[in-house]
């Protein structure tokens, strides 16, 4: 296996780089006298709301809210997908103005509820920066085809568009696209057949378990052990025996972020010694911050993609953004919420100003974003490629050691 | 060796549950309130022991070690102006005050940490640093013989403070009797005050032991509350040895049970032991000597 891997800040010299972050500097200048006037709209308008608004021209902007879990289980992931529409805001089309409201969802459905009410309440948004979070997009799902508002996300569970809900639109690779290509990267690449299966006992790690052994059946693949862990489990090490008396020879994660981390330690520390595939936590720089590089050695992860891997120059310069103006490494739902906003503020742009046009031109319309091209499946599944990150053992920089494109044969 | 193993690992993160636990109560009997910002005190000495590993120069083999002192007085004094904030302007009003004075500031101690450090997990410095023991088929790190160590040392020197020392019998004094203990010259909100320094010290450095083992993040605080609370009601309200076994207990349970069934089961079967003691032993395993249920 080849990782050839760059380091993401040697690229920042990279003329699209340096021309949008000069591009992004500019902006700053220029909009100072504007923020005074939106600093007096976004004082009356919360005291006539009660909302925090930030706006420029209030008449001619359009209603965007980005609704995220930045608190509780999901708060990480959240945090990413939330920044990601804000860096997709700041680099509106030129001519857009949006209205913008950021409301944490907390992780619970009945707040994301609270948060589409709060969100829908006065003119009707052209789109909704929806939560990643599985079971909350599941509560307020129904209250956005009453309202008649698409909603735009990057949770990967399963169901959100199997229900037939006409304004769902997910950003990011669902489980029927990145667990095949996690099943068969471990079957056809790693040629590991006796799987051990460990995942989270919430929706998320439950829609994951579905497809990864439907996949792992049809790829002749057994299953030796397969158990769910809560969120709160500290120590592992009682599955990680149980998965060794097993006879497994790869194990395969679907894992929120800690738990991520922590199994991958605590197998090091137990010298397992089995290739890990995991879910797409593993991808995130903040997971793999947690470990030693060593103990990332032979550990890989499912991702829709990989912005601090590299990739065009659009992505490398969607990353220098994201870390001037966050202060940290962008990860693949910051990637994928950055284009799912960006795709509604082009069709804004192209003159679809109401939610029912924005709506249009997602179900029909083709996107070339940063992480891959993106066109919906008739069900509101926009994306269709994964990719497998591989680390070295040397470095936290994980390599793309495998492209899957098209996997649900889509496009 | 499997069942070895597991014990180890039960042992050591029981000894840590236990500092939790023995924080939690120390707080308790001094104001016969349950302190629910806890378990948030315990998540903040570990984003204490990060933050202060990223700015301190800590390239030797004990890096933990050096971080341990500077949190167990941080926490101290934190404790302090937690009693100021939470505790001393509300304890003469009715008790339900207390309590929600302590999960308002836990809520805002967690939004706090979020705000200056992000949502992310993070990870403290390991108490010693270094590659993994091996003996007799049983593999430990460094970290986990150590957390034995200090927490046995901890938890051993709160025992002997409390039992040996003029300062530890005021203390125990003025939990088990405030009026008796201020008739005879102790001067109770003092005594009151050092039982938050003491308990929420024992929570920094429980946060520290579980910052580089299980990794800390803004969020994990409610669950080593929910901990502490099970470990004392099984263990004996108001008992310290009783918060001991009990988290000893919950422990076992975790890993134990786990390895025998699942993750799931064990989890359930802790909660299926705590209604058992509530119906058939409600004192607690170790009596009640003092305070009262809320």
């Amino acid at each position: 296996m080849v990782f050839a891997a760059k380091s993401a800040e040697s690229r920042a010299a990279d003329p699209e780089t340096t021309a949008c972050l000069r591009k992004s500097r500019a902006t700053r200048i220029g909009i100072v006298p504007t923020a005074a006037a939106a600093a007096l709209t976004l004082w009356s308008g919360a005291l006539l709301s009660g909302a925090l608004w930030t706006s420029g021209a209030r008449a001619e902007a359009v209603r965007l809210p980005i609704l995220a879990p930045t608190s509780g289980i999901l708060a990480l992931e959240g945090a990413s997908q939330r920044d990601g529409a804000l860096l997709a805001l700041k680099h509106a089309p030129k001519g857009v103005t949006v209205e913008r409201l950021v409301l944490d969802t907390g992780s619970s459905p009945q707040r994301a509820v609270q948060a589409f009410e709060k969100a829908v309440r006065g003119l009707l948004p052209v789109a909704i920066s929806a939560p990643i979070f599985g079971p909350e997009m599941l509560a307020i799902m129904p209250l956005a085809k009453e309202r008649k508002v698409p909603l735009v996300t990057i949770s990967g569970t399963a169901k959100i568009t199997e229900l037939g809900n006409p304004y769902v639109f997910r950003f990011f690779p669902g489980d029927a696209v990145v667990k095949t290509a996690q099943a068969r990267y471990t079957v056809e690449n790693l040629k590991r057949r006796k799987v051990a299966l460990i995942y989270q006992t919430t929706a998320y790690g439950q829609s994951g378990r579905r497809h990864l052994r439907a996949n792992f059946a049809k790829l002749g693949a057994k299953i030796v052990l397969d158990e769910g862990l809560s969120p709160r489990v500290k120590d592992m090490t009682p599955v990680l025996l149980k998965l060794r008396r097993a006879g497994a020879d790869v194990l395969v994660l679907q894992l929120h972020s800690g738990p991520t981390a922590l199994i991958v330690k605590q197998a090091v520390g137990l010298k397992l010694g089995l290739p890990i595939v995991a879910g797409s936590a593993m991808h995130q720089p903040s997971t793999a911050a947690l470990l030693d590089p060593a103990a990332l050695k032979g550990v890989c992860a499912e991702s829709g993609s990989s912005p601090i891997s590299g990739g065009g120059a659009r992505m490398r310069a969607f990353a220098t953004a994201f870390r001037a103006r966050f202060g940290r490494a962008p990860d693949a739902f910051a990637a994928a919420q950055y284009d799912a906003v960006t795709m509604v503020l082009q069709a804004v742009a192209n003159g679809a100003r109401t939610a029912a046009a924005v709506r249009s031109a997602l179900a029909g319309g083709r996107h070339d974003g940063i992480a891959m091209t993106y066109k919906s499946d008739g069900k509101g599944n926009m994306a269709h490629d994964a990719v497998i990150v591989c680390y070295d053992g040397k470095t936290r920089l994980p390599a793309i050691v495998k492209r899957y494109h098209n996997v649900d044969g889509a496009l | 060796m499997e069942i070895g193993q597991l014990f180890l690992n039960a042992l050591v993160l029981g000894a840590s549950y236990a500092l939790v636990a023995l924080g939690f109560v120390l707080v308790l009997n001094a104001t016969a309130a349950v302190n629910f910002a806890h378990g948030d005190l315990v998540m903040a000495g570990g984003m204490l022991a990060v933050a202060l590993s990223a700015v301190l120069p800590l390239d030797t083999g004990v890096p933990g070690l050096l971080v341990l002192p500077l949190v167990l007085l941080a926490m101290a004094g934190a404790g302090l102006l937690f009693s100021l904030v939470a505790y001393f302007p509300l304890r003469r009003g009715p008790p339900v005050s207390v309590f929600i004075s302590t999960i308002a500031v836990g809520i805002m101690l967690q939004h706090g940490i979020k705000a200056l450090m992000g949502p992310a997990e993070q990870v403290a410095p390991p108490l010693i640093a270094g590659p993994r023991l091996e003996f007799a088929g049983l593999v430990a790190s460094r970290q986990a013989l150590a957390t034995l160590v200090v927490a046995a040392l901890l938890i051993g020197g709160t025992a002997l403070l409390l039992a040996r020392t003029q300062f530890g019998r005021r203390l125990r004094a003025s939990a088990q009797d405030p009026e008796m203990a201020r008739a005879i010259g102790v001067r109770v909100p003092v005594m009151i005050a050092a039982s938050f320094a003491l308990g929420t010290a024992l929570a920094g450095a429980a946060g520290l032991l579980f910052a580089n083992s299980y990794f800390v993040s803004p969020g994990s605080g409610g669950n080593l509350m929910i901990k502490a609370y099970i470990a004392v009601t099984i263990g004996g309200w108001g008992s310290a040895p009783g918060a001991l076994a009990g988290a000893l207990m919950i422990a076992f349970f975790e890993v134990g049970v786990a390895a025998w069934l699942s993750s799931p089961v064990a989890e359930a079967a802790l909660y299926g032991a705590l209604l058992l003691t509530l119906v058939l032993r409600p004192q607690g395993l170790f009596g009640e000597p003092a305070g009262r249920r809320v």
